[in-house]
């Protein structure tokens, strides 16, 4: 669970994000939405540990990511918009590094790495080094690091931008199958439709402040994600 | 023309920001006036060495060869450092993509990119020439003419220097390409061209052994060899205005000419540079478990050994350690008659008695002369976040960096110590004591270059080159390293010439150096969190 309790971050004078609260519960895929701009990868990159907040708090699984920070990204992964990967390092050394740094084992691993490597059609091209790959691609092998530790919680940022349709649908089922199994995703989009059709309950934010939060029924009732979204803008 | 000025604003704008720091909440005083500072200690520095090498020039009316060697050490200095600086900032750089696909001339790309380069060469041939300049009129009464003439000078002097490590750093990128493993090749093709330019230089520098007597000599021959240098102070001693336009001429047709010719390969070189072999795709790759630290050292040596511009810049320090040991390994049985015609009267075997003092003040210099931490967080460019989002203390991160980059170090000092290990002969306290100085002092020297790069990071570096040789982080470190070794130095010859016995000689400096390690090491456990935590990628 994420519980995300009246954050606040500024940039200078900016408030990129103002006194924002909700939960992400157990089991749901929960979709951030907004324009570019808004917030969406502050408050990502808060939840994660990559930015600090000013004011309330992040709960990972009732840890803070303030005081906690080892503990609480050990239970997630992310999964950034525009992957800037080790560009030197060959593909599989950097899926091993960040398996390393999540001290997975040798079983898993395997069994993680060559599941997704074949599911993403990228197996033959492990060996190569990752300055070679398309953003696709790249996009592939941070997928592959983070689902290769099996996290309780995946957060990604604009995860199906670069990707092939294959790889979409790919990671439309890998989402589909983490919920079964009990664990938790947030992720950010500008792909309406696919929010609409995967997610369990979403938020909209505008300018840094929180403006909705509910379930996609709650928040559409019998319009379109879309057109709700824009109204909410305008 | 509009275009250019254009782009040559944007690219300076972005690139030519040395002190830009992605330390948001450094106070807009320090970002100013630091710069200034360090700039200010550098001349100081120069002008001091300047005055100590004027003061016999000016008892043999030898003045003028105070510019010669400048304007050759400057020439000297860029060729050595355009040549494994070239090789990224013209090749492959960040933002090809961009300018290739505007709507511009390619060779005013190249024309830009060589700009830059050239602006940077300024920058640093300044440096070294304002205060030879400063001191020449400190001695000598000069008119408007000199003024002229030296400005004249300042500008153009990097000219023919940039060109000559354009080409040779091109040609070292071209040849590179045609093997598999092209940084290898290009990294040992740029040292063993840094080592023979290097030995060329010492022959100059040995007249200067004796500069008064040699003045005249060392003169002559940078005039002959190098006609800049040599125009330069010919104008200095007798102003002609015809010459002046002629080597002005001469400067700008050569810039403009190499552009020209240099743009028709230029985009082929780079384009090859770019190319990057897969593997073959019948090899399977090797999934293999490791603890945090390892992975984090593997991580840090492979960013390490794939960019030729660090290696090179990091290896050159040590190199340099291990040659000078060398020398004397080979030539210390002259040295008796080298200190002599300085007119240091001692016997070889009180230098063989305080060898191990020289020793430990050679290790002083290879390690804080060689700070590889101070660019290996700005490296890290935007993939600084995935450190940033990993499951480990940042103490552990940079810790991880400063034990690769002792790992690096270690091997070179070692060599250089069982050079004079063999050839002198060390007790056994004394050879303990300088392996553990060969330890200490590298980890001293990298924990400074890792808490001055937390403090100055520069993340949006367009190359590596931009970080390792032109960033604030690595300057202050190079400051830092000189102004260290200076106090070691002068620490040492004070110990001696109180006459402490080597071994309490030893055991100071080492206990001086523990001292500031473990200090250093619980500074940056206690604050390298938070500034890691404050660097935005």
């Amino acid at each position: 669970m994420i519980e995300i309790k009246n954050v606040t971050k500024k940039y200078g004078e900016n408030i990129a994000l103002n006194n924002v609260s909700f939960n992400v519960n157990d089991g749901e895929i929960f979709a951030f939405i907004g324009h570019n701009g808004a917030g969406k990868t502050t408050l990502i990159k808060s939840i994660v540990g990559i930015h600090d907040f000013d004011e309330g708090d992040i709960l990972i699984n009732g840890k803070s990511i303030k005081t906690n920070p080892v503990q609480c990204k050990k239970e997630m992964a992310f999964v950034p918009d525009n992957p800037e990967l080790y560009e030197n390092m060959k593909a599989i050394d950097f899926i091993n590094f960040i398996c390393d740094m999540y001290e997975v084992d040798q079983v898993t691993r395997e069994n993680n790495i060559n599941k997704y490597a074949k599911m993403f059609e990228i197996e033959n091209n492990l060996n190569d080094t990752i300055n070679l790959f398309s953003h696709g691609m790249k996009q592939k092998i941070a997928l592959i690091s983070a689902l290769a530790h099996n996290p309780k919680i995946l957060i990604m940022d604009e995860p199906f931008v670069g990707l092939d349709p294959k790889a979409v649908f790919d990671v439309k089922e890998i989402m589909n199958e983490m919920i079964k199994e009990g664990k938790t995703i947030f992720f950010s989009t500008h792909i309406l439709d696919v929010a609409e059709k995967l997610c369990s309950r979403v938020a909209i934010i505008k300018k840094g402040e929180l403006i909705k939060v509910g379930s996609m029924d709650e928040i559409k009732g019998d319009k379109s994600l879309e057109k709700v979204f824009l109204e909410l803008e305008n | 023309m509009k275009r250019m000025i254009s782009l040559l604003k944007a690219c300076m704008t972005q690139n030519m920001n040395l002190f830009k720091v992605a330390n948001k909440k450094q106070s807009q005083t320090t970002k100013k006036i630091l710069p200034i500072l360090i700039a200010l200690m550098f001349l100081f520095y120069i002008w001091s060495y300047a005055n100590m090498l004027m003061e016999p020039l000016v008892q043999v009316h030898q003045e003028i060869t105070l510019l010669a060697l400048f304007a050759f050490f400057s020439v000297m200095l860029t060729i050595i450092e355009g040549i494994y600086k070239s090789g990224s900032l013209l090749f492959n750089c960040k933002d090809d993509n961009l300018l290739l696909s505007l709507p511009i001339k390619k060779s005013t790309v190249l024309f830009v990119r060589m700009f830059k380069f050239y602006v940077f060469e300024l920058l640093y041939n300044s440096l070294l020439l304002i205060p030879a300049m400063l001191v020449y009129i400190r001695y000598v009464s000069v008119d408007i003419t000199f003024y002229i003439v030296s400005i004249i000078a300042l500008l153009l002097l990097p000219i023919i220097p940039i060109i000559i490590s354009c080409i040779i750093g091109g040609a070292i990128s071209y040849f590179s390409t045609k093997f598999k493993y092209k940084n290898i090749v290009q990294i040992l093709l740029t040292t063993v061209l840094l080592l023979a330019i290097m030995y060329m230089s010492f022959n100059i520098q040995g007249l200067m052994a004796n500069i008064a007597e040699s003045a005249e000599s060392i003169r002559n021959i940078i005039t002959v060899v190098y006609y800049p240098a040599g125009e330069y102070v010919n104008q200095v001693t007798e102003f002609n205005i015809i010459n002046l336009i002629i080597y002005i001429a001469i400067h700008l047709v050569a810039f403009a000419a190499t552009i020209f010719i240099f743009s028709k390969i230029y985009f082929k070189i780079n384009s090859k540079v770019k190319v990057v072999k897969p593997i073959s795709k019948d090899k399977k790759y090797t999934i293999k478990t490791r603890k945090p630290m390892m992975a984090l050292i593997k991580k840090e040596l492979n960013r390490f050994t794939t960019s030729p511009v660090f290696v090179i810049n990091a290896g050159f320090g040590l190199v340099l350690f291990i040659v000078i040991c060398l020398v004397i390994f080979f030539k210390f049985d002259g040295i008796e008659d080298i200190l002599l015609e300085q007119g240091i009267d001692t016997s070889i075997e009180t230098i063989k008695a305080y060898m191990p003092v020289i020793l430990f003040g050679l290790i002083c210099f290879a390690s804080l002369m060689s700070s590889i931490t101070s660019s290996m967080i700005s490296l890290e460019g935007k993939s600084f976040n995935i450190l940033k989002s990993l499951p480990t203390k940042p103490f552990n991160i940079v810790l991880a960096k400063v034990l690769t980059s002792i790992l690096i170090m270690i091997p070179f000092i070692i060599v250089g110590n069982l050079i004079l290990f063999v050839k002198f002969e060390f007790n056994i306290i004394e050879i303990l004591m300088i392996l553990l100085a060969s330890f200490v002092l590298p980890l001293v020297s990298e924990t400074i270059g890792i808490l001055i790069n937390l403090k100055y990071p520069k993340m949006d570096a367009e190359s590596d080159t931009e970080v390792v040789k032109q960033s604030m982080s690595t300057m202050i470190a190079v400051l830092l390293g000189m102004m260290l070794t200076g106090l070691s130095i002068f620490g040492l010859v004070q110990c001696v010439m109180y006459g402490f016995s080597t071994e309490l000689t030893l055991g100071l400096g080492l206990m001086v150096y523990a001292i500031v390690c473990a200090v250093l090491l619980l500074y940056l456990n206690k604050n390298g969190e938070k500034e890691f935590k404050k660097i935005d990628a």
